[in-house]
């Protein structure tokens, strides 16, 4: 296999309301099409399905980094309190667990937000101050109030032509070419 | 109730509005509106009083704290009052960000971007006093468990190293929240701005966020996730900070009831705030189609509700006082009630339970004045609520021969006034360039945004 | 399709009660017997079975009271059990005259083994237990009365905007419950420790007795799930607002009982800290700890997931665990305290609550099978499916 020159990153379609998109987007994965995105200014329930996302690791991750801000937070007051700088305050036992649940609760909750928001982050692949979908003029309105549709060039089934005949029947707005 | 949507979805929302109306309105006020009078005359107000806040610093770190009027009994005065009280009017930002999306209440969409910027401002200020109170602020990192040459660590049983964890984790996880809460706004007045610089700010801010379905959905689910983290936080923020008297066994701090009084009390304070600032501004920037007699209405509900609660704490305060039998306790009340600052007692009674209760009438609830004027009365009377507590029960707590008496002095004052012209400057830096209402939430209570299969997913 | 209830719903009410009746005979002798044997053993075993059957009512009354303020799918749906519940008040009230006519018995400050000083004499004393708890039923049932009445005339005529007109009392009735069962929770549980004070305690007393109701009232709706009227409205919409607000309910009352301890575990003062030193020993700490485990880390894991919420077969086991460990909860808070032998179980335990809570289920069946299962004129659909 020769390696294909990609001179497009792909070909993108633009709709006037939520519904029209959603729908598009189940045809498109209907037809085949795998590498798909769809982009629009406000959350749509099950959209991210239709292109292929809608799976998110983050409820785990965050348990478990909320599981790590805890455990090390409980841990580090042990160490000091009981075993690097061992103090009698107040006649209270060096292992005063019950004076550690606010410490240990504050970095469980500082653990899994921090999780949550890098982690979103990095899932999403941001930051990313570049993509070739921004050169596309009339895409600057998926932040107001169209909404997009993306095939791209990497798909195993595009082919320019007939993908971009494809989405025609989709009923857009306008259809583009994004340069890569 | 039978058709909850339907109904308050259109009460949250004036008629009338599409995507692009909403998107323009508000992207406006940053982008294309001229600096007005007003602005210029708030800001420069507040600016002016943020200098007296850095003359204030100036002159303590230079001369000590000293300064202020704290004596022998009376080691906290107004750094504690005004931290806890700032802290206090913080968590309503939080409440209504978190606690209302968890509960999916969309008449929160409107303002909680602009209550989650009071949080991050209020802490701001709120931090400001304990780190000042401790004398010598540039040691502050030795709050922090750093190994160091000392070989010292953190006294973990006191709720003052507690406060520390907590308030840092609040102010850190809340401008987190607010930020992430932002980007696709930032990326929608990346499009939309026509200045360069503009377009670079924003654009470097909004991190190349493009609106795609996939990150739409690790983003909501992220920031459901930072909802129900944010919610135990904001608690566990307002708990420490009652801890901190509570652990002590100072006449009148140490009662179990602190916790839940002390958080309710915040929300208590957090909602007058907002209604303090909300009223202005949504008659001064044309939202009364976003912000709406809906939701003022039911930040007044809120208010009443709050104003029970801390109530209750009051009624448990005497009862305690009158139920143990304990001398020290029975002084106390007896020096709330007739002592020399008994009048801010009464006050305090005067501004938080008798003014709130005129919202038990709906035409109060949907009068704006109404509503300035009891937040305002709230406002002062949380404040004068931590004055009672630490500055009372400091003053005469169990030997006669230790009791004193404090007041505030000049430079005290200007602290304070100083910290509210701190919080004014950064609110109306915030006004002008960042959008105050969440545009994209704004979008979702349209009704076409209303598609796919809702009942099976969320 | 609701008013199906009215023809069905006697039907499951009435397999329950027999099992029911059999089982609560045999135990209200013994109890009887108990009591001949040894009074004030007897009368705490009888104290804490009350306590336990008391929480499903009163705390019904603040559901029921919450539910009609905040709205939503979860609160019709549960609104008939919770309402039949608070019809169980005077009942409760009648099982309260053994404690009002034994207070000189059961109570330290009753039985000549403490004498409160001058002030808290005042509150402390026989007749003044006896009328508050007058006052407290009273305000309870009259409440729950007007509530239940205004139901029936909803479903009758369904006259408009009845919601605002439950709301005007709701408030007042949330507020009302919290005042009573303060002082309540002080009377009846707290003064075994007259030394003893926390001013937390009734909020802490309270949201337990709240959590009881809730999780009695989720095994009641997914008892009767499958059957007319309730088949077919249930859905996984409504599992998982319970499972948020049982997730949420465990955690207030971890986080009341947490702030309650660790404050007065840093104070170490004498009047406070006996009471966990007395619980520190024997079998207490282990009780403790499998309350702590059955009353929220269990179901806070299992809660937190989304198949947790919405599988009704774990959030049915939640649900019992709860209930289950509110009981020991309870049991924690009311056993140890002096002068009743506080190291060992009683036997009396063992037959005191089923003959108290035997009858008062068999009560509550009953009153459950008097009125549909749902309210007739109130939409059961959680609101997201609305436009699904």
């Amino acid at each position: 296999m020769t390696p294909r020159e990609i001179p497009i990153y792909g070909i993108v379609a633009e709709f006037a309301s939520p519904a029209d998109l959603l729908e598009a987007a189940r045809a498109t994965k209907q037809a085949g099409y795998t590498r798909t995105d769809a982009y629009s200014p406000l959350p749509i329930e099950g959209l991210a399905g239709a292109v292929g996302g809608g799976h998110s690791k983050l409820p785990v991750l965050v348990f478990l980094g909320g599981l790590i801000g805890g455990a090390s937070g409980y841990l580090l007051q042990y160490y000091t309190a009981v075993h690097s700088y061992p103090f009698n305050i107040g006649g209270r036992p060096l292992h005063s667990w019950p004076a550690f649940i606010p410490v240990t609760f504050e970095c469980t909750i500082l653990g899994a937000a921090l999780t949550a928001i890098f982690g979103m982050l990095a899932l999403n692949g941001l930051p990313m101050p570049y993509h070739p979908l921004f050169h596309v003029g009339r895409f600057a309105r998926a932040s107001r109030d169209k909404f997009f549709l993306c095939i791209e060039a990497r798909d195993p089934i595009f082919d320019a032509a007939r993908t971009r005949a494809f989405l025609e029947t989709l009923s857009p707005t306008a259809v583009e070419e994004v340069p890569s | 109730m039978t058709e909850p949507q339907a109904t308050t979805g259109q009460q949250v929302l004036a008629p009338g509005h599409s995507m692009a109306s909403i998107t323009d309105k508000v992207s406006a006020i940053v982008l294309t509106r001229p600096v007005g009078k007003r602005w210029l005359f708030g800001f420069t107000l507040g600016f002016i009083l943020t200098c007296v806040l850095f003359t204030t610093i100036a002159n303590l770190l230079v001369t000590g704290v000293g300064i202020w009027g704290l004596n022998a009994p009376v080691g906290w005065g107004f750094d504690i009052i005004n931290f806890v009280w700032w802290i206090g009017i913080g968590h309503a930002g939080t409440l209504i960000s978190a606690i209302l999306l968890l509960l999916r209440q969309n008449w929160r969409t409107s303002i909680n971007r602009f209550a989650e910027a009071m949080t991050l401002f209020a802490v701001s200020c709120a931090g400001l006093y304990p780190l000042l109170h401790m004398g010598r602020p540039w040691f502050f990192y030795w709050l922090m468990p750093i190994p160091n040459t000392m070989e010292l660590w953190p006294q973990w049983r006191s709720p003052l190293i507690w406060d520390v964890f907590a308030v840092s984790t609040y102010a850190s996880v809340s401008a987190l929240f607010w930020y992430v809460g932002l980007i696709p706004d930032l990326a929608t007045l990346r499009d939309r701005t026509t200045s360069r610089l503009g377009r670079m700010v924003y654009g470097v801010l909004a991190m190349g966020w493009r609106n795609s379905a996939k990150h739409w959905h690790q983003y909501e689910t992220a920031y459901n996730l930072l909802a129900g983290l944010c919610t135990p936080l904001v608690v566990s923020v307002h708990t420490v900070v009652s801890f901190d008297f509570a652990v002590g066994v100072v006449p009148g701090w140490h009662a179990t009831v602190f916790p839940p009084y002390f958080v309710a009390g915040a929300i208590f304070a957090g909602f007058a705030m907002v209604l303090i600032l909300c009223i202005p501004i949504r008659a001064v920037y044309g939202l009364q189609d976003f912000i709406t007699m809906k939701h003022l209405e039911n930040m007044g509900k809120i208010l009443l509700a709050t104003c029970l609660m801390v109530s209750y704490g009051y009624a448990m305060e005497i009862f305690t006082a009158f139920y143990t039998a304990n001398t020290y306790e029975e002084y106390l009340m007896h020096n709330r009630l007739h002592g020399p600052y008994a009048t801010s007692y009464y006050a305090l009674w005067f501004c938080n339970l008798i003014v709130p209760q005129v919202l038990w009438f709906k035409w109060a609830r949907t009068n704006v004045w109404v509503l300035f004027i009891v937040s305002l009365a709230v406002s002062v009377g949380m404040w004068l609520e931590r004055f009672v507590i630490i500055v009372l029960s400091l003053s005469r707590d169990f030997m006669p021969s230790m009791w004193g008496q404090y007041r505030g002095t000049p430079w005290d004052w200007s602290m304070y006034v100083g910290t509210i012209g701190l919080f004014i400057t950064l609110l109306f830096l915030f006004l002008r360039f960042l959008p105050v209402i969440s545009i994209f939430e704004m979008r979702t209570l349209l009704p076409e945004a209303k598609v796919g299969d809702h009942g099976e997913h969320s | 399709m609701a008013s199906d209830g009215t023809t069905h719903g006697g039907t499951p009410a009435q397999q329950l009660s027999l099992i029911n009746l059999l089982g609560a005979v045999l135990p209200i002798g013994l109890l009887a017997w108990a009591f001949a044997m040894n009074p004030p053993a007897a009368l705490r075993s009888y104290l804490w079975a009350f306590c336990v059957v008391a929480a499903v009512p009163c705390g019904s009354l603040a559901l029921l009271a919450l539910q009609h303020l905040t709205g939503g799918a979860w609160g019709v749906t549960m609104r008939r059990p919770l309402e039949a519940a608070v019809r169980t008040l005077p009942l409760v009230a009648l099982l309260f005259v053994p404690l009002a006519l034994g207070a000189h018995i059961l109570y330290p400050w009753a039985n000549g083994s403490y004498t409160a000083p001058y002030p808290k004499s005042l509150y402390l004393n026989v007749p003044a237990f006896q009328l508050r708890a007058g006052v407290y039923f009273a305000v309870w049932i009259v409440l729950g009365t007007v509530l239940n009445y205004w139901s029936t005339r909803q479903d009758r005529e369904n006259p408009p905007d009845f919601d605002r007109r439950f709301r005007l009392i709701a408030g007042p009735t949330l507020g009302l419950y919290g005042l009573t069962i303060t002082f309540a929770s002080i009377d009846w549980v707290m003064s075994l420790e007259p030394m003893w004070f926390s001013s937390i305690f009734g909020v802490l007393f309270g949201v337990g007795q709240i959590l009881s109701a809730f999780v009695f009232a989720i095994l009641m709706v997914l008892l009767f799930s499958d059957r007319p009227p309730l088949r077919g409205v249930i859905r996984a919409g409504h599992l998982r607002d319970y499972g948020s607000l049982l997730l949420a309910f465990v955690m207030i009352w971890m986080y009341l009982s947490i702030s309650q301890f660790i404050l007065i575990w840093s104070a170490n003062l004498k009047e406070e800290a006996p009471y966990y030193v007395e619980r520190s020993h024997g079998i207490w700490p282990i009780m403790a700890g499998l309350v702590v485990l059955a009353q929220f880390f269990t179901p806070f894991l299992v809660l937190l997931t989304r198949d947790g919420k919405r599988n009704a077969r774990s959030l049915g086991w939640v649900a019992g665990m709860v209930l289950a460990a509110r009981a020991a909860e309870l049991y924690w808070f009311i056993a140890p305290a002096r002068p009743v032998d506080h190291h060992t179980l009683l036997w009396s335990d063992l037959v005191a609550l089923p003959a108290l809570a035997g009858p008062w289920f068999l009560f509550f069946t009953w009153q459950l099978s008097r009125r549909p299962l749902l309210p007739l004129h109130v939409d059961p659909t959680p609101a997201e499916d609305h436009h699904g």
